[in-house]
């Protein structure tokens, strides 16, 4: 449905993204996941046609999409609900009747679509409140609700769920599944691994602005000395011991199924290893279970559901994390 | 004291006893202000919305353009304008020389950087979501801007009596290329000019009263549309 390649931006003479290819299939749904800065706010704004990338091109439809007029359509098909989502002065109802109207829907057939996406989204109470009036969380609902009654082909959000309760999370990511069900591609961002998991198809981590190649989780910018061989990098109070001749500022990536979790330091050939606590206990979305550790920095751990039974694991135990310096990417 | 206080009783007369002089100044002067005032507006606001929403090589410079014409002196715009229209000026055969068509010439030359100035100013201060919202919904260009519009219309609106205001108070640039020609193109400002001159000091009272009344008018319409938008 929405295809990028070669996808280039900046911000004056600072580069944000770096994209080589990118594909939101119709009925399918994609995470974006990374930490803070590592673009995807950026890159959802670019398919959103919101922005013009430096470079690249955006294909919707198998068709690029480069002129202005060709970038207008664009929009009138594919539609982004942001981070922080913006309201229009006046009730919720007329916030999605305005919407509508951009789509040349009025009359009863617009007010049906308002209370269907209203309802969906369980916010049918709040048609008649002023949009002022709302509370984060429920302009956050809304604005889903709105960016739904357009039925668009691409709906792309923006950490959808930031100020949600875990019901309003639920019933949100069930809005999606639904659109995805009638054929639209979606694409949100999350920092929720656990939501990224479970609603997507597909999952993108980005890492200063590039897909990362490996999981997005345990993803750590710190600067590395000269030298080949084993070096130390520092993150946090962490010193994690890496195998890399790379030097100077990188992204380094320690993949939740390589460490070990035990409650007493092991005899090994682990040259990490770290005291933590378990604050975190929960599904992993693919019937495992994802442990995060405060070891001086939060760090994501997978198990198996036997090993946490077994280990007699739950939030609050003291535990030793062991990781082979080889088991950490650098990049 | 006397005389300061007998100005003002026979000033109030004049109005109050509905004057035909009065009445005509202040006939002629409103379709001044209000024609300038419109036309002002078509030219500065567009002007305004480009500069304050668009990225373009030379727009710092286009806002410290618009902000030094905010202060160009009105006697040097009326030269100008004088200079243009004068029977040997490059639009002399024009003859609208000392016509209030002249005058509003030079009022929309004086009020067109106001509007675009304080339009720009309004338009950047609003949060970039509402032109981006605008846009994701499938609103076109002019759609996305009259939501921005629609966002800052109290600002808007403050420019535009801004230079109504401008328009109404101005005396510089109207009594040159408008000659102050009775009942033809003798506004407010130029008869008040005329009439402290000429010693009429209750007929410069009761023309001063006026404009005083057209501005607390203005500014009470601006408050009470203010007040409704905030209920």
């Amino acid at each position: 449905m929405l295809s990028a390649a070669g996808l280039e931006h900046a911000y004056g003479k600072r580069p944000v993204l770096s994209i080589d290819a990118l594909e939101l299939e119709a009925g399918t749904a994609t995470a974006l996941v990374g930490p803070n800065g590592s673009g995807k706010s950026t890159l959802l704004r670019l398919l959103a046609f919101l922005e013009r990338p430096v470079a690249g091109s955006l294909l919707l439809g198998g068709t690029l999409v480069g002129t202005a007029a060709q970038r207008r359509d664009a929009r009138r098909r594919v539609t982004l609900v942001e981070q922080q989502p913006y309201l229009f002065r006046g009730t919720v109802q007329r916030n999605l009747l305005y919407a509508l109207s951009l789509h040349g829907l009025r009359g009863p057939e617009a007010m049906q679509r308002a209370a269907n996406a209203l309802d969906r989204l369980q916010v049918t109470d709040l048609g008649e409140r002023e949009a002022a009036d709302l509370s984060v969380g429920e302009i956050q609902r809304v604005a889903v609700a709105r960016a739904v009654a357009l039925e668009p082909d691409v709906l792309l959000l923006d950490e959808p769920t930031g100020v949600a309760d875990r019901a309003a999370v639920s019933r949100l990511y069930q809005t999606l599944e639904e659109e995805r069900v009638r054929g639209a591609a979606v694409c949100f961002a999350s920092h929720q691994l656990e939501d990224a998991y479970r609603w997507s198809d597909t999952l993108i981590a980005l890492a200063d602005g590039h897909a990362s190649p490996v999981t997005p989780e345990n993803l750590f910018r710190t600067v590395l000395p000269e030298g080949d061989g084993p070096k130390s990098a520092s993150v946090g109070p962490l010193e994690i011991l890496v195998v890399t001749d790379k030097s100077g500022t990188a992204t380094i990536a320690i993949p939740p199924d390589e460490i070990l979790v035990s409650l007493e330091p092991l005899q090994s050939s682990a040259r990490n290893e770290f005291r933590g606590r378990v604050t975190r206990v929960g599904d992993d979305g693919r019937g495992g279970v994802t442990l995060l550790v405060d070891a001086g920095v939060d760090l994501a751990v997978h198990i198996t559901r036997g090993a946490l039974e077994q280990l007699g694991l739950h939030i609050g135990t003291q535990v030793v994390l062991s990781f082979k310096a080889m088991a950490v990417r650098v990049f | 004291m006397e005389f300061f206080a007998d100005g003002l009783k026979r000033g109030f007369e004049l109005i109050l006893g509905g004057d035909a002089e009065v009445l005509d100044i202040t006939i002629l002067s409103l379709r001044v202000a209000g024609i300038s005032t419109i036309l002002a507006c078509c030219i500065g606001v567009p002007v305004g919305f480009m500069v304050g929403t668009t990225r373009f090589w030379g727009r710092r410079a286009a806002i410290t353009v618009l902000n030094t014409m905010l202060a160009f002196p009105t006697v040097v715009v009326g030269v100008l304008i004088w200079g243009l229209f004068a029977r040997q000026g490059p639009l002399g055969g024009i003859g609208i020389l000392y016509t209030w068509w002249a005058i509003v010439i030079a009022e929309v030359v004086l009020a067109a950087p106001i509007a675009a100035a304080l339009t720009a100013a309004a338009v950047q201060g609003i949060d970039p979501r509402v032109r981006r919202t605008a846009l994701t919904l499938g609103a076109g260009p002019l759609r996305a801007h009259l939501a921005v519009a629609r966002a800052a219309k109290f600002a808007l609106f403050a420019a535009v009596v801004v230079a109504f205001g401008r328009v109404l108070a101005e005396v510089g640039a109207a009594m040159i290329v408008g000659g102050n020609i009775n009942h033809y193109t003798r506004t407010l400002t130029t008869a008040v000019a005329l009439a402290s001159s000429q010693g009429d000091f209750a007929l410069a009272v009761a023309l001063g009263l006026v404009l005083l009344a057209l501005a607390l008018t203005v500014n009470v319409l601006l408050q009470l549309f203010q007040g409704r938008g905030d209920a």
